[in-house]
This record gives C-alpha cells, structure tokens and sequence, in this order.
C-alpha cells in the first residue's frame, strides 16, 4: 500500500465531485437543482447589491406604497415587481434579505450541530462500553421526539431571536449527527489501520483526532446537505408561528406569516412569493441531496 | 421479558422527571407573567398581591416542589389566563386534535397506498415519475406555506370552504366529532388535508419500496406461473406483505401528527391543543405550556415504550442486546 488512508480518501473526494459534475449534467433535475442552489446562494451572500431596495431603511420605505400589487410602480418610481406589503416594502427585496437570515440561521445552526454531533459520536465510538450506552440513549430519547416539537419547546423556553433559533435548530440536530458519525466510526475501528494506531500506543486525542475523524466523515456531507433542507423549513415554520425570528430581522418564513394577515382582502402576493421562494430553496436541496446520496451509495440509487 | 419492561418503564419515568425538572426550571428564566396578567399602570402593592395570589414570590425550587407534588396528584396547576386547570382544558381541547390526526391518517393512507403501488409496479411509467416527482415536492413543500396557499385557493378565490374554525358538531356512537354534520366536513376538509400531505408523500414511498422489494420474491412468481390474475396478485399476495411495515411506521408516527398538528391548528385556527398551547406560549401562560410538555412526552414515551416491548416480543435478540447494556 503506497497510497496512505488520507489521499485515498482525497481522491474518493475528488471523484466523487466529478462525478457529480458528469452525472449533473445527463440529468436535467440536477442540473436544474444546481444551478438554482447557486443563484439562491449568490443572491443571499450579495442581498444588498443585488436587492432593489433595502427593506431595512426606513427613510426609502413608505407606506404611500402599502400593497401595491405586482408590477405597479412605486412612489420613487421603482417598479415592485412581485408587489409591496403593508408597510410598502418591495416583496422581491425582502425576499432576497429574507433569504439571507433563513440561510445564515440553516448554515451556523447545522455547523454547530455538526461540531457537536462529531465529538459526541467519535466519543461514543472510541471509548465504547458504558460511555458508548450512555451517550446513545440520550440521543435515542431526543431522536424520539419530533424535531419541531422540540425546536417549539425550546423556543417557548428561549425566547425570540436569530441566535435563539439557531440555538435552538442546533439542539434539534446534534443528536442525528452523533448517531450517523457514530455508525462510520464503528466501522472504522474494526479496520487494521486503527488496530496499528493502538499498538504505536498514540495517544487518544491524536487517534480520534488523526485517524477517526478523517475517514469517519464522509457520510456526513450528504446527512449535513439534507438537514439543512429540514431546517430551514423548521424555521420558517416556528418563525410564522411567531416564536422564531423577529419581524425587526425577517427570515421567510416571518415574511410569510406577515402576509397571513393579508390573505382574506386579496392581497396574496405578500405571502405567495417568499413561500415559492423557500419551496424552490429546499427542494433545490433535497434534489441535490438526494443526488449526492445516490452517489455516495449508489445501491439507493433507484 | 418482565425484567426488560420494568427497567424500559423506570428508563422512561426518569426520562419524564428529568423532562419536568429542567423545562420548569428553563420556563422561570424568561420573562415574567406578571407582566401579562396585570395593568402596566397598576400601583406596586397590586402587582405584589399578583404575585403572592399566583405563588410567584416564591424560590424556583420551592414552586417546583408544588408542583411535582400537585401533579402526582393529577394537578398541573392552573392556567394564569383562563383562570381552569390546565389539565382540564387540556381534556377539553384533546378531542379536536384527535379527530384532526386520525383524518390526516386516513386521508394518508387512502391516497399514498395506492399510488405507491401502482409506482412500484410501473418503475418506469410516466405516471410513476409524475407520482415520485410529486412526493419529492410533497416532502420539500413547508406545509404551513401550503396551508396558506389551500385558504387562499379554496376560500378566498373559490369560496367553497370555510376559512376557519371546527363547525358544527354533533355525537355518534358516543364520540363528539364535527366528521359527522355536512358543515362539520366542510371545516375538516382542509386541515386535515393539510396535516396528511407530509405522511402522503411518506406512504407512497413506504408503498413503492415495499412493492419493488415483495415484487421480486418467489412466492409472487410462483402466483404468477400459476396464472392469478395480476389483480388478485396484487390484493390478495402482495398488499398483506408491505401493509405491516407502513402500519408499524404510521403507529409511531401518529405522535408526529400531533406534534404538527399545532402548526395546522394555528393556520386554520382548528380549536385544538395545537392551537391552545401556541397561545399559551405567546401569552406567557406558564402552567398550560408546562402541561403540554409533560403530556407530549408521556404521549412519545407510551408510543415508544409500546414498539420497543412489540419489537422485543418479536425478536428475541433485542431483548438479549438490552440485557447487556
């Protein structure tokens, strides 16, 4: 064996991506999925550039513009193409900002979660026995239990804000994580490699750190892909109850549940097109997840 | 066996007092529901009494003692709005919420079944892609956004259904449910739709993987050789096959719909126990969210008690791994 375990993985990697690219292209979904991710992507990261105008300035918004249905012209002469809400906002820029806090609070909630899930799961793995029962239950019982439920609960608890929620989501998710690493890991540990790493008498930070974790992370990137589909939906869900973000900072989910109150006059615009907007968000995700997990374990793939 | 139960339900009762020792301890770190239940003008004596009148002067520790001790004892307090017990008002808004998810079930069902299995029978058919394609956006689509976009179509540009509410009422058989007046359906009809369509998409995959996999075994060509027609194959050899793994997955999900079934109360202001604790979170109304709590979590311990003794009963090796740890 030249090769050592860390550059096969690299280049289980780097096929993997081409692959992906190749097979991206013959299929038309995924392509599609691809190239949506992207624009979603680039327009939250450059929202102030790209926005019409900016939701936040109080001095542009008036409410001379309230409801204005889309296409009508605003007071500025700005053209609202996907209309304005009761405070004579452009819907199409809050959109685009309201994209950003769902993305931001998704992206740094499942990053947490994952930090969290990887040390608990590697834990479990390499220390086994009573360790390894004990961290497992935990996340059984909190697998048991549904994650808006708990998302719901935590909030009641926590209050409202950004960092709540993502305090919140990454509660909700820890525990996935944990159990998916932990199954890999398992895996890893009856490999030869990890024996010698014994033997060498490595110390146990360098072996989890070193060898475990490197090999045992892979099946998170489709696990991480999917679950961040699942969290912004959860999000925009608590938010339209209320308990998430603020309407001060509104994700899509606020900004659907700010036109709820403007369903029955008509006005559907309001609540219509930030919910098209986070459908095509997570199906863009899940299309592409799916597509991921397919080729990471290709007997899924029909 | 009994060794194994007994030590799953301790496993559980700790689970619950864990469960109720950190949520009252958490709940009496936000905000302060006097805040709620008074005048913002009313003089300082009169707050004070507030406080005294509702037990809030007292230490955490002390108010969690009365509290554990009243709810050994069946009572959980009661509602700082409403003025009931919290338990009551529970029991009084169950019902609705139970009509609510057992439709949503039977709606799933009746609509994913068989789409699943026409999918699994045709892989490659058009309809299958419709139908897979459908599911994908069925599981992506946010049901609340849904459930708006359900009003808007079928109440405000249609008009044939109502907007809100349970409607009409009326007793069968002893049960209270609105499912047996016409007006009553008209309020079901959206909600319940509602609440199905995740489960929808759930079944019909459930159904397509368990008739690609039963499809392929040999008892199903054997049938086939023998010259049954494909109608009775696929009533008589197959349905009994991938109905068990979609009733066991459905028995524990039916905790799951109601869980969801407070996002779908709120949207179509279903007067259910969805709706009531969402309010009561809103309002700050302490002793009814603590209740909820404590009642879901009896509700997905029982469930899940109750699969894992079935499972264990079923396969013996369950019991001899839980033996172990």
């Amino acid at each position: 064996m030249s090769e050592t375990r860390a550059e096969s993985a690299a280049r289980q990697e780097s096929g993997l991506f081409s692959k992906l690219v190749r097979s991206d292209l013959s299929r038309p979904t995924t392509l599609i999925s691809g190239i949506l991710l992207l624009v979603i992507a680039a327009s939250a990261t450059f929202a102030p550039l790209i926005a019409p105008t900016d939701p936040y300035d109080l001095a542009t918004v008036s409410v001379l513009d309230g409801r204005l249905a889309p296409g009508e012209e605003m007071f500025d002469g700005t053209i609202a193409w996907l209309g304005t809400d009761g405070a004579g906002r452009d819907v199409l820029s809050a959109i685009i900002f309201g994209l950003r806090t769902s993305l931001t609070v998704a992206i740094s909630s499942a990053l947490i979660a994952l930090i969290v899930g990887l040390a608990v799961g590697l834990t479990a793995a390499f220390y086994g026995g009573r360790i390894d029962a004990f961290l497992m239950r935990i996340v059984d019982i909190q697998l048991s239990f549904p994650a808006i439920l708990v998302a719901l609960v935590l909030l009641a608890l926590l209050g409202k804000g950004v960092d709540k929620v993502i305090i919140a989501l990454a509660i909700v998710q820890w525990a996935l994580y944990a159990r998916t690493v932990r199954a890999a890991a398992m895996v890893e540990r009856r490999k030869e490699y990890f024996e010698a790493a014994i033997c060498l008498e490595l110390s146990n930070v360098r072996i989890i750190w070193k060898h475990l974790l490197p090999n045992s992370v892979s099946p998170l990137i489709v696990l991480a892909t999917l679950q961040t589909a699942h969290s912004i939906s959860i999000e925009a869900t608590l938010s339209f109850l209320g308990v998430g973000v603020p309407i001060t900072e509104p994700s899509l989910g606020s900004l659907i549940s700010n036109g709820f109150d403007f369903i029955l006059s008509g006005a559907y615009w309001i609540t219509f097109f930030p919910g098209v907007m986070l459908l095509a968000t997570v199906a863009a995700i899940n299309v592409f997840g799916d597509q991921l997990r397919a080729m990471v374990n290709p007997r899924l793939s029909r | 066996m009994l060794a194994f139960v007994l030590r799953r339900v301790m496993q559980s009762v700790v689970v619950l007092f864990v469960m109720s020792l950190i949520v009252f301890s958490m709940i009496n770190l936000v905000g302060d529901p006097v805040d709620m239940l008074v005048n913002p003008e009313s003089l300082p004596e009169e707050i004070d009494r507030v406080r005294r009148d509702f037990g809030l002067d007292q230490p955490v520790h002390v108010q969690y003692w009365k509290f554990l001790m009243g709810a050994l004892s069946g009572d959980l307090g009661n509602s700082f709005i409403f003025g009931r017990p919290a338990l009551a008002l529970m029991a009084e808004r169950f019902p609705a919420t139970l009509e609510l998810a057992t439709s949503a079930l039977v709606i799933s069902v009746t609509v994913g079944l068989p789409l699943g299995v026409y999918a699994g029978l045709r892989p490659d058919g058009w309809g299958t892609r419709i139908i897979m394609g459908g599911s994908v956006l069925g599981i992506s689509i946010p049901t609340f956004w849904l459930g708006l976009m359900m009003i808007i179509v079928f109440s405000v540009v249609l008009g044939w259904l109502p907007v809100s509410g349970r409607g009409e009422t009326s007793r069968f058989l002893g049960i209270e449910s609105s499912a047996f007046t016409l007006d009553g359906l008209r309020h079901l009809v959206l909600p319940a739709t509602n609440l199905a369509l995740f489960k929808i998409a759930m079944v019909i995959r459930l159904a397509r993987a368990g008739t690609v996999e039963v499809m392929a075994l040999d008892f199903i060509r054997f049938a086939r050789a023998k010259g049954l027609a494909p109608r009775r194959i696929v009533l008589a050899h197959l349905m009994p096959n991938i109905l068990i793994p979609i009733v066991t997955v459905l028995g524990i999900e039916f905790g799951t719909l109601i869980a969801f079934a407070t996002v779908t109360e709120s949207i179509f202001a279903w007067p259910g126990l969805g709706k009531l604790v969402i309010d009561a979170i809103v309002n700050l109304d302490r002793p009814i969210v603590v209740a909820y709590l404590l009642f879901v979590v009896t509700l997905f311990l029982v469930l899940n008690l109750v699969v894992d003794i079935m499972y264990a009963l079923l396969d013996p090796r369950v019991r001899l791994q839980g033996d172990e740890t």
